[in-house]
């Protein structure tokens, strides 16, 4: 399994490079207050709904699945693969957007606590879109998955901003999390990602069993 | 001695084309030769060995597992080179190394590293770099690497010059010498089958419809020249197959020293695996 993830950053490694340099930039000019510190987690998340996508898309073209599955391995094992590629980046992704917090914080006082949550609500919404993705490209591959790939982020985005027009979403009921201690906050927001994780073992079941019924 | 393979009773049905009660065993030491032309089910019986596609009915045994029921068992001890090189473009011969090293327990780092010398592929070079002999060579390369009692080749000296397939083909000779190693290679070029296999199953339709030893059935096998009034006086029973052209008929007969017995007066020759397959392909049943 270590060589299939390890497979995966190595075919990926010049994207993964630029994604990093690009990371990297836009804490310095965050830092610089150019950025917004959200412009750097909405592009965390983006990395992670587009790198397992792309991982597919380049098994496709090299048809790594039928060499994959010819191993020693067992299917779910190389469906864990690519799940626990998914959650290497994710870690990676954190560990980024924390370093960025802690320098943001460090150098400007930001509020770490905002920094923080939105962080943790990226991430589970990072975590949401393989949670759904993987399944689809193990069934229709990567080409067909990437239009559900859209529907999932636009869908939602256009149904949230429809509904605010409407005023059928009332952001009063917000204010009331003003009230809540930041130890609740702090343990509420933590608690999004490990949804994501519960979400994405109940994904990695789902894809094992697409896997299982395959021929390759 | 072991068998290395053991099919028995293989089905495997797509509705418009169907593999058919198939049957071959593969002992240790030798290698056996698939043959038959492009959609016979060559492939597909190569699928269903690696466990890659479902079969509908039979027993695959290999090395003495079952291929479904112990998997990774079977193929633990498996090198395997398909008929493409599945490794990305952006991969190194280096990085397959490192990519294969923690699937097989038994992955030789320094022989992986040997075989690159001896084929002569740098293991920095991008595999976009490579020629599809290089590919076919690296594909090779990470097949032998974790020392493998058995390798299955799917037309994996398809498209390469002679001078690349002979220095594979030693390759493989140099594999089964020791008796307890196997090769089952499917391949369109028979010339190269006759060079190194000792068995040889020839797959038409999705039925086996020859196998036996190679050299048993090219002595045995032969090809008789003659004119069409010639072939009408032939018994039909001592014919498997004939041919008939502008310039004259040919037929294919299983007993080449009975026949020539029998018809003193008809030169009958030697055939070649290639012979038996177009007169199967292309010949009318007797």
């Amino acid at each position: 399994m270590i060589g299939l993830i390890m497979k995966d950053i190595l075919v990926m490694r010049k994207l993964l490079k630029s994604y990093l340099l690009l990371i990297v930039i836009y804490i310095i000019l965050a830092y610089l207050d150019f950025f917004d510190y959200s412009f750097i987690i909405t592009f965390v998340q983006i990395i992670l709904a587009v790198m397992p996508i792309s991982a597919f898309a380049y098994d496709e073209q090299s048809k790594w699945d039928r060499y994959a599955m010819s191993l020693p391995l067992g299917r779910s094992k190389v469906v864990g693969a690519r799940y626990l590629f998914v959650l290497a980046l994710t870690l990676f992704t954190v560990a980024m957007g924390l370093a960025g917090t802690a320098l943001l914080y460090l150098a400007h006082q930001v509020d770490p606590l905002e920094m923080f949550v939105t962080l943790m609500v990226s991430t589970a919404i990072g975590l949401l879109l393989p949670t759904i993705l993987l399944p689809l490209s193990y069934k229709l591959g990567a080409e067909r998955a990437r239009p559900y790939l859209y529907a999932i982020v636009f869908i939602p985005v256009i149904a949230f901003v429809l509904l605010v027009k409407a005023e059928i979403i009332d952001f009063s009921a917000l204010n009331r999390l003003n009230g809540l201690s930041p130890t609740a906050i702090l343990g509420g927001s933590t608690l999004l990602p490990l949804a994501g994780l519960a979400g994405l073992a109940v994904s990695y079941l789902i894809s094992c069993r697409v896997a299982a019924g395959k021929e390759y | 001695m072991t068998n290395c393979i053991e099919i028995s009773g293989l089905c495997k049905s797509y509705g418009d084309f169907a593999l058919k009660n198939i049957n071959l065993t593969l002992p240790g030491g030798s290698i056996l030769g698939l043959i038959g032309e492009n959609g016979a089910g060559k492939t597909t019986t190569i699928k269903c060995i690696l466990n890659l596609i479902r079969r509908d009915a039979g027993e695959i045994s290999l090395l003495g597992h079952d291929n479904v029921r112990e998997e990774q068992l079977a193929k633990a001890d498996i090198g395997f080179v398909l008929d493409e090189c599945f490794f990305s473009d952006n991969l190194r011969p280096r990085d397959v190394g490192k990519i294969l090293a923690p699937a097989y327990k038994s992955w030789d780092a320094d022989l992986f590293r040997s075989y690159l010398d001896k084929f002569g592929l740098p293991e920095k070079k991008l595999v976009k770099e490579f020629s599809r002999g290089m590919k076919m060579k690296l594909s090779l390369s990470a097949a032998l690497a974790h020392h493998p009692k058995l390798l299955i080749l799917d037309e994996a000296t398809a498209g390469l010059d002679p001078v690349v397939r002979d220095e594979i083909l030693d390759e493989f000779l140099g594999f089964i010498s020791d008796g307890d190693h196997a090769i089952l290679m499917s391949s369109h070029i028979t010339s190269d089958l006759e060079k190194v296999a000792d068995y040889i199953a020839y797959i038409h339709r999705g039925e086996v419809v020859l196998s036996g030893a190679k050299d048993a059935i090219l002595d045995s096998y032969g090809r008789v020249g003659c004119t069409a009034a010639q072939l009408e006086t032939i018994d039909r029973a001592d014919l498997l197959r004939t041919r008939k052209g502008a310039f004259g008929c040919e037929a294919l007969v299983t007993d080449r020293a009975a026949f020539a017995r029998k018809y003193p007066m008809l030169l009958v020759e030697r055939t070649t695996l290639e012979d038996i397959m177009l007169f199967v392909g292309k010949g009318e049943a007797k």
